[in-house]
């Protein structure tokens, strides 16, 4: 079967997305170890590296809606581009979240980052977004469904930060701002988790077909996930 | 005759799936609509030895679209040709299994297929008017058909082109010659023509691959507004054509009906690996 230029330019957009993927989480990354070391110059960049990020969404996004007009694709040349065009969204997405936790910097340390466990946590969101895109590049289902089951995971990391914080809250002396910035900050990777499902999920549309973010199943699936 | 469910090979996925979900606001269901209206049942059609339809089974849905697609040779206007019996006109064009109009066998021994084309009319690719006068084109088949009162074909003529989107262009001149009308207006003649007569099934063989867009655009538009009255069939060789004006399409390749799914299914998520190779372009 012969790959005509039209397949060729879906196979460009979506290395495009692959390379949006890999800078969003190196600057995520990046921006735990920026609060980790305190590093304003660090920080500097990764607002620097999000604009880039920025750029490179609208681009992609326009070239896509261009080659919804020009080339009218149908079945799963559809299924791709309106995929790139929701992954893209999503990794965006996950850029302002890198940006929003070094806003938080003056506020956390090195020993913040130890006590809660920040590396962990974002190792294993970061580790989902990484899957859900490897997912989207070789259409693997099953390892699109393993990145939803890991959304618990870190769903649970954030619970347990919330709780220590509330305790932490009830003692005397307490740095409230400090508090309010770790939570923050939990609630930021925990939301990264959320978009790396996400893009898992518009992987299951892409390989199947089957719209499955609201379904009974998906639901039922949570549920049972919670339960085991 | 009446024809059970299993006799005319019913295909209930294609039943069920008159589909909300499917259908786009402005195509809602259709009122009276969806019961069998063609029925092929292991239905061929041979050229010779040649099977050039190969024993196809599906149900044509009353007062929906349905679109036929596939590459040149692959026997889809073969088949759309063959509902109203225009292969007759064919040497050595011969049928096996069944092919049912309404319950009626197409090809029974009985059945007069001057009032089968009456009930079954056919709008070809290029516009075929007579050379006469516009009312008189729209009045040859009721005059044929016995309508003599001047008085009752006008009023024939002026429901035809209405129906047909074109009496505003052509009122004040139905004694001209329609040769003198653009192609498109041409078209939508042949359309009223058909119309003329009073059909419940229009059958359009790539009727727009002659027109310019906006001759097209009006053809398109004429589909949607017939859509609900009449069962329509089209052949086109467009897929957006195909995907905009249908509600149903059927792929047929080296005569095999490959697949028939509502159109929004068939175009978004086809079951089958060669309809996706052949809509996305990577048939070869």
């Amino acid at each position: 079967m012969s790959e005509r230029p039209v397949h060729e330019h879906i196979k460009e957009l979506s290395e495009v997305l692959v390379q949006l993927s890999e800078k969003v989480l190196t600057n995520f990354k990046d921006a735990l170890h920026a609060v980790r070391h305190q590093d304003l110059q660090f920080a500097r960049r990764i607002r620097a590296v999000d604009d880039e990020i920025n750029a490179a969404e609208v681009h992609l996004e326009e070239q896509c809606l261009a080659f919804l007009a020009l080339q009218q694709p149908v079945a799963r040349d559809l299924r791709t581009i309106v995929t790139i065009v929701k992954i893209n969204d999503d990794l965006e997405r996950i850029g302002d979240l890198a940006v929003h936790i070094i806003e938080r910097m003056p506020e956390l340390g090195a020993d913040i980052m130890d006590r809660y466990d920040f590396d962990r946590m974002g190792g294993v969101a970061a580790e989902m977004v990484r899957k859900s895109i490897e997912a989207f590049v070789n259409r693997d289902r099953p390892l699109a469904d393993e990145v939803c089951q890991s959304d618990e995971m870190v769903d649970a990391m954030h619970r347990m930060v919330f709780k220590k914080v509330a305790e932490v809250m009830k003692s005397d002396g307490s740095n409230t701002d400090q508090l309010l910035a770790v939570l923050s900050v939990s609630r930021y990777i925990e939301r990264m988790a959320d978009h790396a499902t996400r893009i898992a999920l518009e992987v299951i549309y892409l390989v199947t077909g089957e719209i499955v973010r609201h379904s009974e199943d998906t639901f039922e699936k949570l549920i049972q996930s919670l339960r085991d | 005759m009446q024809l059970s469910a299993e006799a005319t090979g019913t295909s209930q996925s294609v039943k069920k799936a008159v589909p909300d979900i499917y259908l786009p606001p402005e195509r809602k269901k259709v009122s009276g609509g969806g019961v069998p209206h063609v029925a092929a049942k292991n239905f061929s059609v041979y050229y010779g030895e040649f099977e050039a339809v190969k024993k196809v089974s599906a149900d044509i849905l009353s007062r929906y679209v349905t679109a036929i697609i596939g590459p040149s040779g692959c026997g889809k206007s073969t088949f759309l040709r063959s509902i109203n019996r225009m292969n007759d006109l064919i040497p050595n064009c011969h049928t096996t299994g069944a092919l049912m109009f309404d319950g009626e066998d197409v090809y029974g021994k009985f059945t007069d297929e001057v009032l089968l084309r009456k009930k079954i009319g056919m709008v070809f690719q290029k516009p075929n008017p007579f050379p006469k006068s516009i009312f008189d084109n729209i009045a040859y088949g009721p005059r044929l058909h016995g309508v003599k009162d001047r008085k009752t074909l006008e009023g024939i003529v002026e429901t035809s082109l209405r129906k047909a989107a074109i009496w505003d262009e052509v009122c004040d001149r139905l004694d001209k010659n329609a040769l003198g009308l653009s192609g498109g207006q041409q078209q939508r003649l042949c359309v009223a023509r058909t119309l003329a007569v009073e059909p419940e099934i229009l059958l359009l063989d790539e009727p727009t691959s002659a027109l310019d867009p906006k001759a097209t655009a009006k053809i398109e538009d004429l589909i949607q507004e017939l859509r609900g009255t009449y069962t329509i069939m089209i052949v086109t060789h467009n897929m957006q054509q195909a995907s905009r004006v249908s509600d149903f399409t059927m792929f047929f390749y080296e005569g095999v009906l490959v697949e028939h799914a509502p159109t929004a299914q068939l175009f978004t998520r086809p079951k089958d690996k060669m309809t996706e190779d052949y809509i996305t372009g990577r048939f070869s």
